[in-house]
């Protein structure tokens, strides 16, 4: 899988470098390299959605990491549904 | 090359603020990670969101507004959206199993028992079916498709009531793993007849009749659920008095409820002189104060 460094991810995302920093800190962002770090394609898509909501859909700090949790519950359960549905 | 004020739905008047709120409210429908998997909302989203790109702020409106051609600086509008990359299994939805040390996740919605193990039952699925007056007053059988294609062989029962529901084991949605199946409902609705109402399994009707009937009695052709019939009519009733027809109810055919017949007394529309002149004549002879009876 194709990994970027942040300021690569910036350009491909049209996210400020600081701003997906902060995202990192704020641990919304949980880089697949913690070192470097390195971003994938999931993590370039979830800044994207973070950046819609916090840019352009009004949501706060305080409701962000609520929403991304709830996010990561319903895709969760989404992929079990789905195991269920197959066996 | 497609309008992105009409995109948005705002007119080229429209104040900056007017068009971000429209982009907020459309791109709030559309987005991929409201609508997971639909294609069509993911178009959506993408063609509102190059609209507002294009004149979302001062600076971009006023070069569309010049004819200037809009370049995308970046692929932020492009790209899987973030649910593409989690449904077949993402880290992030992954990291949620996770926080609850790592177990299953089901495994914890339910208690410890075991994914395999797991079953549901499958949910109920709930039918409404129109009967005719007398279908629902003798019985009836009727067909009705389910949602899965299927016919079923729905028995109206004699004398069954609107509002009832006919419960059908295991024709729901099926169950999952060891699951049972749901159970299908099918609630009746009986239509009306002119003429007729029921109350539990008796039929209820008006029957007019003429003055001269109520005094003097007689035999009157009444229509029930089984055809018309002839009536016997007792000299002297009145208004509202209920005359019995045993076993032209509602029910099974060996235990049938009663049609009870109200009787209105209806005069003639024109009164003819030499009517009035002969009940004058009765009036003289006959005459009696019916509110001290």
């Amino acid at each position: 899988m194709e990994r970027k460094q942040i300021e690569d991810a910036s350009k491909i995302c049209g996210v400020p470098c600081e701003i997906i920093t902060r995202f990192i800190e704020e641990e919304w962002i949980l880089p697949v390299d913690q070192t470097t770090p390195f971003l994938d394609s999931e993590d370039m898509a979830r800044i994207k959605l973070i950046w819609e909501l916090s840019n352009e859909f009004g949501v706060n700090d305080e409701a962000m990491p609520i929403i991304l949790h709830l996010l990561d519950q319903l895709n969760r359960m989404h992929l079990e549904l789905e195991r269920f549905r197959i066996h | 090359m497609s309008d992105p004020y009409q995109i948005l739905g705002v007119p080229k008047t429209a104040a900056q603020e007017d068009i971000k709120k429209s982009y907020r409210k459309l791109a709030k429908k559309y987005h991929p990670d409201l609508n997971p998997g639909n294609k069509e909302a993911e178009k959506k989203f993408k063609e509102v969101s190059h609209a507002f790109d294009q004149i979302g702020t001062d600076e971009a409106r006023a070069k569309f507004d010049r004819g200037e051609e809009f370049e995308q600086q970046n692929q932020r509008r492009g790209g899987p959206s973030f649910y593409d990359t989690q449904h077949e299994g993402g880290r992030y939805s992954y990291s949620f199993g996770d926080e609850m040390g790592g177990a299953d996740f089901f495994e914890n919605l339910f208690g410890g028992a075991r994914h395999r193990d797991i079953n549901f039952p499958g949910e109920d699925i709930n039918y409404k079916m129109d009967v005719d007056f007398r279908e629902a007053a003798l019985g009836a059988e009727k067909v009705i498709t389910l949602a899965d294609g299927k016919n079923l062989r729905v028995k109206i029962p004699a004398g069954i009531d609107s509002g009832k529901k006919l419960r059908f084991k295991g024709k729901g949605h099926p169950g999952v793993g060891q699951g049972a199946a749901g159970d299908a409902y099918v609630e009746i609705n009986v239509k009306p007849l002119e003429g007729f109402t029921r109350k539990g399994k008796d039929i209820l009707s008006e029957l007019p009749i003429s003055f001269l009937d109520a005094i003097t009695g007689g035999e009157i052709e009444v229509p029930t659920i089984d055809g018309n019939i002839m009536m016997k009519i007792p000299a002297g009733v009145s208004t509202g008095t209920k005359l019995r027809i045993k076993g032209r109810g509602a029910g099974p055919a060996d235990n049938r409820g009663h049609q009870i017949v109200v009787l209105k007394i209806v005069m003639p529309k024109n009164i003819d002189p030499a009517l009035k002149e002969a009940a004058l004549n009765l009036k003289d002879q006959f005459n009696y104060n019916p509110r001290m009876q």
